[in-house]
C-alpha cells in the first residue's frame, strides 16, 4: 500500500524527518526477522521515545495505516514481519532499564531494554529476572511479553507471562491503558503475552525481579532411552523436586554438540539430561540424594555432578553450542518448537525423528524436559527453494504431531505467520472465532500486525469441533433458552463471594466432577461447580496437594471471580462456554503454550462478563505447596479493552452487564 | 541483471575482490559466505554501531543482508549508493560480530568486499593519497611525514588550525590527526630508533616489521619492541617505513595489497630462507599477515607461499614474558582494549589477557560483553562522529571500573584512547601491550 503523504508528514512532525525512512534499503532491511518470512513495509518509523508511540499509532488509525512493532526481531516465528505492508515500528531504541527496586522486587523497563542486559544490571545486586530464553543476551523485554518468551528455567520458575506485574499498553487507536496485576478484572497482562503485537503496543513493564540463588549444582545424567530420561523428570516432579532446569538431548543432537564444543558429553547414550538445582546447600545436598537415586531407578548410565564452577560453565556450554554446533554446518537453522504433555515427550519425540527421517532431514533435538518442549533445528539452505519447501512441510508435519499428541504447535516462540496454517489443526472453529473476536475488539480496523497468529478463511479447514461435554449440555441448553428469550443471568458457582440476590442466576454446581487426576503430568481436571473443600478431598485421596485452599466457593469461582489471582499461573488449561453458545476449548495438561491469545488468562478474573467457564486444568504437587492467598471480591475495574470485548462476545449482554452498560 | 559483482559474477574485474574467504569452517564464496546468515540477531550486541543508533542498517546483520540483497539483485545499487555507502563505511570491521555469530560470519571481509565494489572512497582524499605513497614511494613518504612533523612542531599546524584551514572539505583530518598524534620524541630517543634501524646484525634471528605509528610517531614503542625482542636473545633486524599491504586491502585497491605482501613475503623469503619469525606490534598487521594466504587464493604457488609466510608472523605477546617483572607496578587496575580489526578472538588476544592476568592478579579488569573498543585503523578518520562516541563509550567503562591503565595491542589505539582519556578522564591512560614493562 502507498502511504498517505499527509500521513508521512504528521509521522515527520512527531517523531522526526530522519525518523520517518521510506527508502528501498530501509525498507529491505526491516523486511525480515529469524524466519523464513521476508516482506517489504512501506515505511519505517524509528521511536526514540515512549511518549511519542500514542500520537503515531492515532496518526495511522487515522489513515488505516497496518503497523509492526519491531525491536530485536530474533524471533523464529515471522512475528515482526508487515505482511500487508504498512509501517514498520521500530522499538529497539526504546531500550532503557529505568528504574530497579530490590526493596519491591521489581524493574520499571521499556520494551526495547535487552533482557541480558537487565541480568547483568540485576547480577550485581544479589538479583536475577527468571524467564532466559536462548537469546536473552539480544532479544528484548518487550517482545519477550510479546511472544510469552521462556527458556530453561521455566519448569521452575514459569514463562514471561507470570513475571510483569504492570504494563502500560497503547491500543491501535492510539488509546492509552495501564494494567496492573493487582487491578480486579480479567488478566489483562495475561491476555497481551504471546498476543505477538495484534492487540497494540507495549510502551512500559514493570517486571518482577528475584533474589539470585547463592549455590547452584549442575548433573550430566545419561540414559539407554529417552523415555527413560523423561520419566526421571516426571519422578522428580512427583517427589517436590522442581530443579532450576531440566534439559535434554537426544543422540544424534548430542554427537554433534560433542564434535563442535568437546563439553565431555558422552556420545553413546541415547539421552541426555542436564539438570540444575538451587537454593540453601543443605537443601541441594537432601535434593542431590534424592536425584540420584531417582535418576538410578530410571536405569540412569552416568551421574556427573559438575564439582568446579568451570566445570559447569563447560557443561552449559555444550548445551548452549547447539544451535552453533548446527549454524555452521549449513546457511540456515530453522527452529521449530511444539509442545506436548510431558508424559507424551518420548512418543512424540519418536514420531518427530520418524517424520525427520522420512523427509530425508538432518536436525538435532533439543528439548526443555520438564515443559514437554522441544525444539527441531533443521538445517538446509533456503537459497535452494525444494529443500525449503520440504523443510516447511517437515515443520508443519511434526507440529501436527505435536498436536495429535494432546500438544500445542508452540512453546515459546509463538505463531506468526510460519505457524498461522497449523492454528488451524490445533484450535477447533468457535476457539479461532474466540481468537478473532479478541482481536476484533482491540483493534477493529485490524491495523496492529495484521495476518498474523489466526488462520486465514480457517472455517474450511479447522479440525471438527468436539461435542459439547454431556455434563454441560443442560447448562448451554438454559442458556440457550434465556438467550432465544433476551433473559439476562447472572452466573454463579457457589454463589459465596458475589452472594447475589438476582432471581436470574445461572449456577455452575452441577458440574462437580473432579474429572481427572494425572500423576504422570502432575494435573489435574475438574469441572468449575467443584468445591474447594471437594477438590482438596479428592486430591488428598489422590496423594496429591494444589495450590487452593479449602472453602466452600467453587473452583470456578476462585478463578473467575479474581480473588486468587495467584493462582492463575497453575492453570493450564480451560473449556468455557459463551455467551452465544459455541464451546471453546484451550491449553490442557501443557506446561506452556504460546499458541494464539491466552484464554485462560482472559477469563480468569473475568467474573463471568465473559464466557461461563466450566472446566479447569491445573498443576498439582507430590508435596504441599504454599496456599494462594484469597482476597475479599472487589468488582472489575472496567477498561475500553474489556467493553469492547464484551460487545464482541455478548453483544446483546446476556452475561453480567458491565457498569454503565455497553455503551458506556 | 545484479549490478553488484561478487567475484565469481564479476569475470571483467576478477583481481578487485577476494577469489573466497578463507572461514574456520572452510573456504566459501562470499555469496555463500553471506548466506550463511541466519538473521538470528544474536550479533547486534556485539555491534558498537547498533548500540549506538539502533538502527538494522547500522547492524553486522542488517549489513549482511544488504550485501545479500545487492548481490540477488534484489537492491539496486545504482539507486541506493549513498546509503549502501553509509551502510558500509559506518562498520568499525572489528569483527565483535563474528564473535558474538554461532556460524561465525565474517561481515567485516563482507563490508570490505562491498567497499571494493563500491570504489567510495572512505578516507578523506589527501589522506589516503598520502597513505598510498607508503607502499608505492617509501622515501618520498619518509620524508613528507617527517616535514609534517617538522612543520607541527613548529606550531605551523596550530596556526592552521587557528585560521580555519583544517575546517576546509577534505582537511579535517588534519585536525584529528593533531589531536590524537604525541608530542616530538627525544632527540635520544630518535637517535636511537635511527641507529636500531641503521644497524641490522649480520645474522638476525627476528624482523620487526614497524607498524606506521611505532616507525614514525612512537619510537619508544618501537624500541620497547626491540628491547623485548633482545630479552628474549633475539638479534632482530628492523625493517622500517615497510607496507604490509594492510592500509590498501582496508581502504584501497586489493590489487596494490597483493603486490607489497608478494613484495615482502619475497624479501622475506630472501632472508635466511624465509625461516626467520617476522614479529609486528600491530594486532592489525598481524592479523591482516596471518590471513595472507585468503589473498592468494586463485594462485596456488603464491598461496602455498603465503601460507608458509603467515606460519612465521609473531605478535609481541609471543614474546612477553608470562612471568610478573619484581619491579612491575602492580597497584592499578588494568584492563585490556581489544580494539583490532576482522577479530577479538585468537591467540594474541587470550595470550594478551593470560599476561595481564598473571602481572596483575585482582587489579585485573574484566570487560563486560557490551563494553566498548577503541575503534582500530583509522576508523576515526573514516567516521568522526560515530568514532568519538564509541571512544566515550570506551572511555565511560574504563571510568566505571577506575581502571588506571589500558593496554591496547596497536599504538594507534592508544593514541586514539590517550586523547580521549587525558579530556575526559586523566586519572587513567592507555598504552601499548608492549610497553608493559616500560
Amino acid at each position: 500500500m502507498k502511504i498517505p503523504s499527509a500521513a508521512l508528514r504528521q509521522l515527520q512532525q512527531t517523531v522526526g524527518k530522519e525518523n520517518v525512512l521510506t527508502d528501498d534499503i530501509s525498507l529491505s532491511l526491516y523486511a525480515y526477522d529469524c524466519s523464513l518470512s521476508r516482506t517489504r513495509p512501506d515505511a519505517l518509523v524509528h521511536l526514540l521515545s515512549s511518549a511519542d508511540i500514542a500520537p503515531v499509532l492515532r496518526i495511522l488509525h487515522h489513515y488505516h495505516i497496518p503497523f509492526v512493532a519491531r525491536a530485536a526481531a530474533t524471533n523464529h516465528a515471522g512475528s515482526c514481519t508487515a505482511l500487508n505492508g504498512g509501517v514498520i515500528l521500530n522499538t529497539a531504541g526504546l531500550n532503557h532499564i529505568l528504574q530497579v527496586n530490590t526493596q519491591q522486587g521489581y524493574a520499571l523497563v521499556e520494551p526495547g531494554a535487552i533482557t541480558g542486559d537487565l541480568q547483568d544490571q540485576l547480577a550485581p545486586l544479589g538479583f536475577f529476572y527468571a524467564p532466559d530464553p536462548a537469546s536473552e543476551r539480544v532479544c528484548t523485554l518487550g517482545g519477550n511479553l510479546a511472544q510469552n518468551a521462556s527458556g530453561a528455567r521455566c519448569m521452575k520458575y514459569g514463562g514471561t507471562i507470570d513475571h510483569v506485574l504492570e504494563a502500560d499498553f497503547v491500543l491501535p487507536d492510539g488509546t492509552e491503558m495501564h494494567f496492573s496485576r493487582q487491578d480486579p478484572g480479567p488478566d489483562w497482562i495475561g491476555l497481551l503475552a504471546g498476543s505477538e503485537g495484534t492487540l497494540g503496543l507495549i510502551k512500559q513493564m514493570k517486571v518482577k525481579i528475584l533474589p539470585a540463588a547463592k549455590h547452584i549444582k549442575t548433573f550430566l545424567v545419561t540414559f539407554p532411552s529417552l523415555s527413560d530420561s523423561v520419566q526421571t523428570v516426571s519422578d522428580l516432579a512427583a517427589q517436590g523436586i522442581i530443579p532450576r532446569c531440566v534439559e535434554a538431548m537426544d543422540q544424534v543432537t548430542t554427537r554433534a554438540v560433542e564434535e563442535f564444543a568437546h563439553s565431555g558429553y558422552p556420545i553413546n547414550a541415547q539421552a541426555l539430561l542436564i539438570l540444575e538445582l538451587d537454593g540453601a546447600p543443605a537443601q541441594i545436598a537432601r535434593d542431590e540424594k534424592q536425584l540420584e537415586e531417582i535418576c538410578l531407578k530410571n536405569h540412569a548410565q552416568q551421574f556427573i555432578p559438575a564439582k568446579t564452577e568451570s566445570e559447569r560453565q563447560k557443561l552449559w556450554f555444550g548445551r548452549r553450542a547447539a544451535y552453533a554446533a548446527m549454524a555452521r554446518l549449513a546457511p540456515n537453522v530453522m527452529v521449530g518448537d511444539g509442545t506436548v504433555p510431558r508424559s507424551e515427550l518420548p512418543h512424540a519425540l519418536q514420531k518427530v525423528r520418524r517424520i525427520l527421517d522420512d523427509n530425508h532431514i538432518y536436525a538435532s533435538l533439543l528439548f526443555h524436559a520438564g515443559d514437554g518442549n522441544f525444539h527441531p533445528q533443521i538445517i538446509f539452505d533456503e537459497r535452494n527453494k525444494p529443500d525449503a519447501v520440504r523443510v516447511t512441510r517437515t515443520i508443519k508435519e511434526i507440529l501436527q504431531a505435536c498436536v495429535d499428541c494432546g500438544g500445542t504447535i508452540s512453546g515459546e516462540h509463538g505463531v506468526g505467520v510460519e505457524k498461522r496454517a497449523v492454528m488451524a489443526y490445533q484450535y477447533d472453529t468457535p476457539t479461532l472465532d474466540l481468537f478473532t473476536k479478541i482481536k476484533r475488539a482491540a483493534d477493529p480496523q485490524n491495523l496492529a500486525n495484521p495476518l498474523k497468529l489466526i488462520p486465514l478463511d480457517y472455517e474450511a479447514k479447522t479440525r471438527a469441533a468436539l461435542p459439547l461435554p454431556a455434563a454441560v449440555r443442560p447448562l448451554a441448553a438454559a442458556l440457550l433458552a434465556r438467550r432465544q428469550a433476551q433473559a439476562p443471568v447472572v452466573i454463579i458457582g457457589g454463589n459465596t463471594r458475589l452472594r447475589s440476590q438476582a432471581a436470574n442466576t445461572l449456577s455452575t454446581r452441577e458440574l462437580c466432577r473432579v474429572l481427572e487426576v494425572d500423576k504422570t503430568n502432575y494435573t489435574a481436571t475438574a469441572e468449575a461447580g467443584v468445591t474447594l473443600d471437594e477438590l482438596s478431598q479428592a486430591l488428598q485421596k489422590a496423594g496429591v496437594f494444589c495450590a487452593l485452599p479449602k472453602g466452600r466457593g467453587t473452583l470456578g469461582g476462585a478463578f473467575a471471580s479474581g480473588c486468587m489471582p495467584d493462582f492463575y499461573p497453575y492453570v493450564l488449561g480451560l473449556e468455557a462456554l459463551l455467551p452465544d453458545g459455541s464451546y471453546v476449548r484451550s491449553g490442557g495438561k501443557l506446561m506452556k503454550n504460546a499458541a494464539g491469545y491466552h484464554l485462560t488468562r482472559l477469563f480468569a478474573g473475568s467474573q463471568g462478563t465473559l464466557g461461563l467457564v466450566t472446566q479447569l486444568t491445573f498443576k498439582i504437587f507430590a508435596q504441599p505447596v504454599a496456599l494462594v492467598h484469597n482476597r475479599p471480591f472487589r468488582p472489575g475495574h472496567i477498561t475500553p479493552l474489556w467493553r469492547a470485548l464484551k460487545t464482541q462476545l455478548d453483544p446483546q449482554d446476556l452475561f453480567p452487564a458491565l457498569p454503565g452498560g455497553l455503551n458506556a | 541483471m545484479p549490478d553488484f559483482y561478487t567475484p565469481e559474477l564479476d569475470p571483467r574485474h576478477p583481481k578487485r575482490h577476494l577469489t573466497a574467504l578463507d572461514t574456520p569452517f572452510g573456504k566459501r564464496l562470499v555469496y555463500d559466505s553471506v548466506s550463511y546468515c541466519n538473521r538470528c540477531g544474536s550479533c547486534q550486541q556485539a555491534c558498537p554501531t547498533y548500540l549506538l543508533t539502533s538502527q538494522e542498517t547500522f547492524s553486522p546483520r542488517g549489513r549482511n543482508q544488504l550485501v545479500r540483497l545487492l548481490t540477488e539483485g534484489k537492491l539496486n545499487l545504482a539507486r541506493n549508493r549513498q546509503l549502501a555507502t553509509e551502510a558500509l563505511n559506518s562498520c568499525l570491521l572489528c569483527g565483535r560480530c563474528t564473535q558474538a555469530c554461532a556460524g561465525k560470519i565474517p561481515t567485516a571481509e563482507h563490508m570490505l568486499e562491498l567497499r571494493r565494489t563500491l570504489q567510495a572512497p572512505a578516507l578523506p582524499s589527501l589522506l589516503f593519497t598520502l597513505l598510498t605513497w607508503r607502499g608505492t614511494h617509501p622515501r618520498f613518504f619518509r620524508r613528507l611525514v617527517r616535514a609534517g612533523l617538522w612543520l607541527r612542531r613548529t606550531g605551523a599546524v596550530s596556526l592552521l588550525r587557528a585560521c580555519g584551514f583544517c575546517r576546509l572539505p577534505g582537511l579535517g583530518w588534519i585536525t584529528h590527526a593533531d589531536d590524537i598524534l604525541p608530542s616530538y620524541p627525544a632527540a635520544a630517543v630518535r637517535t636511537r630508533w635511527r641507529q636500531a634501524v641503521a644497524h641490522s646484525p649480520a645474522e638476525p634471528t627476528l624482523i620487526y616489521l614497524p607498524s606506521l605509528e611505532a616507525d614514525f610517531f612512537m619510537p619508544q614503542l618501537a624500541l620497547s619492541v626491540l628491547q623485548l625482542a633482545e630479552h628474549t636473545k633475539h638479534r632482530p633486524a628492523v625493517w622500517a617505513n615497510t607496507a604490509s599491504g594492510l592500509f590498501d586491502y582496508v581502504y584501497g585497491d586489493l590489487r596494490q595489497s597483493r603486490r607489497l605482501l608478494r613484495r615482502l613475503i619475497l624479501r622475506h623469503t630472501a632472508v635466511q630462507n624465509g625461516k626467520l619469525p617476522l614479529l609486528t606490534d600491530s594486532i592489525d598487521v598481524y592479523l591482516f599477515l596471518r590471513r595472507a594466504p585468503q589473498l592468494f587464493a586463485a594462485w596456488p604457488r603464491w598461496r602455498q607461499k603465503a601460507q608458509d609466510f603467515a606460519q612465521h608472523i609473531v605478535f609481541i605477546t609471543d614474546l612477553l614474558p608470562h612471568k610478573p617483572a619484581p619491579a612491575a607496578d602492580k597497584s592499578t587496575r588494568v584492563r585490556l582494549d581489544r580494539g583490532a580489526l576482522f577479530t577479538r578472538e585468537g591467540t594474541p588476544f587470550d595470550s594478551a589477557r593470560k599476561i595481564l592476568q598473571t602481572h596483575f592478579k585482582k587489579n585485573f579488569v574484566e570487560c563486560l560483553y557490551k563494553d566498548a573498543d577503541t575503534p582500530a585503523f583509522g576508523y576515526s578518520f573514516v567516521r568522526g562522529n560515530l568514532g568519538e562516541k564509541i571512544c566515550m563509550s570506551a572511555v565511560r567503562s574504563i571510568a566505571r571500573t577506575q581502571t588506571g591503565t589500558v593496554f591496547t595491542l596497536s599504538g594507534l589505539s592508544a593514541l586514539e584512547l590517550n586523547y580521549y582519556l587525558k579530556r575526559f578522564y586523566p586519572l587513567a591512560k592507555a598504552d601499548h601491550l608492549a610497553r608493559l614493562n616500560g
